[in-house]
């Protein structure tokens, strides 16, 4: 008998599911304590749970009421882990925790900023900006850090063969490719505070660390971002913007 | 990314369509390829109707601005816009890549 543990404290007022099989949905609902709905449902913050990226492809996956999307793991330390996340979830104002492979099916930057603009809107050219910055920091967890593939160091061909090989290698390990990635949005009247964090090896940044191809991605956030900050040995960056 | 290449007298004019990010790294290979075979000696890569670009986006126009440099090659980046012109600037390209409007 596996030991369940307690419902978590929680703001959602709702389970949304996408594209995750019905019986799956009621078992994480039993789990949560929580109302699970087809469609839309009263309004109150809605927790989404996906199974992949199918289902949250649409714009309206990515809009209010729905303020948190998780892909719950099947393995055995699925209840645990669902409402470890969903505690996490509800202490900021967006929330993302999905594999590697569904985060970059989903191109999740585009996806959380869908989210963002929903209740912030903001001109043109600062959602250029933080679209790149959040482009950066995802793809940069994913790359480097979940996948362990460097960056293309050399100016030439050989190189981005050897970054193709690599990328599209790492993504066929299932042990990679299930990392998993954690993006965290806090909304402040004038400022929005974003972690983004993965499960790889970490990094040791070098000052202006940018050769060849590659190294120009925390540049860039740290052009676009009034403060950046990396935790946990590289494996998660803390960027605060101006809204 | 999608792309296609009009072959004129003495350039070739390659328009790239939509986002151009890591993920693109098949198609920049088959674009790095296909620009060194043709017989024009400039490479235009025309950005207008790029919409994105991100770092890894900005290694591999490098990369294929050595490779056109090797083949005894000239390339140009003509006509960003928007997020695309603003990366370029921030990144400043233009000290590496001739770049026109």
């Amino acid at each position: 008998m596996v030991v369940q543990t307690p419902p978590p404290r929680t703001r959602f007022a709702a389970l949304h599911g996408l594209a995750i099989a019905d019986d799956r949905l009621a078992r994480c609902a039993t789990w949560l304590g929580l109302p699970s709905e087809g469609g839309k449902g009263g309004g109150g913050p809605t927790l989404a749970l996906l199974d992949g990226p199918q289902g949250a492809t649409e714009a309206a996956a990515w809009l209010p009421p729905i303020t948190a999307w998780i892909e719950p793991t099947a393995d055995d330390d699925a209840q645990p882990s669902l409402t470890l996340l969903t505690t996490r979830a509800g202490s900021v104002d967006l929330y993302v925790n999905l594999t590697t492979e569904t985060a970059n099916d989903l191109h999740l930057a585009g996806r959380i900023l869908t989210a963002l603009t929903a209740r912030h809107p903001l001109p043109q050219d600062r959602l250029d900006d933080l679209e790149l910055a959040l482009h950066e920091a995802i793809s940069n967890a994913l790359v480097h850090g979940n996948l362990e593939v460097a960056g293309m160091k050399e100016l030439n061909a050989a190189e981005l063969e050897r970054f193709s090989r690599d990328l599209v290698q790492q993504m066929a390990n299932p042990t990679l490719s299930r990392r998993r990635l954690e993006v965290a949005v806090t909304l402040e009247p004038t400022a929005m505070a974003v972690e983004v964090a993965d499960e790889g090896n970490g990094f040791q940044p070098t000052p202006m660390d940018c050769h060849g191809a590659s190294g120009r991605g925390l540049n860039l956030i740290a052009t676009v971002a009034d403060s950046i900050e990396l935790q946990d040995g590289g494996r998660r960056i803390r960027m605060r913007f101006a809204l | 990314m999608d792309y296609g290449i009009e072959q004129r007298d003495q350039e070739a004019a390659v328009r790239l369509r939509g986002r151009l990010t890591f993920n693109d790294h098949a198609k920049l290979r088959a674009l790095i390829g296909e620009m060194k075979q043709n017989k024009a000696k400039r490479q235009v890569l025309d950005l207008s109707s790029l919409e994105f670009v991100d770092s890894a986006g900005i290694g591999m126009l490098l990369i294929a601005r050595e490779e056109m440099v090797a083949a005894a090659k000239e390339l140009v980046l003509r006509g960003a816009v928007g997020q695309v012109k603003r990366v370029l600037t921030v990144a400043q390209i233009g000290k590496i890549v001739t770049i026109e409007d």
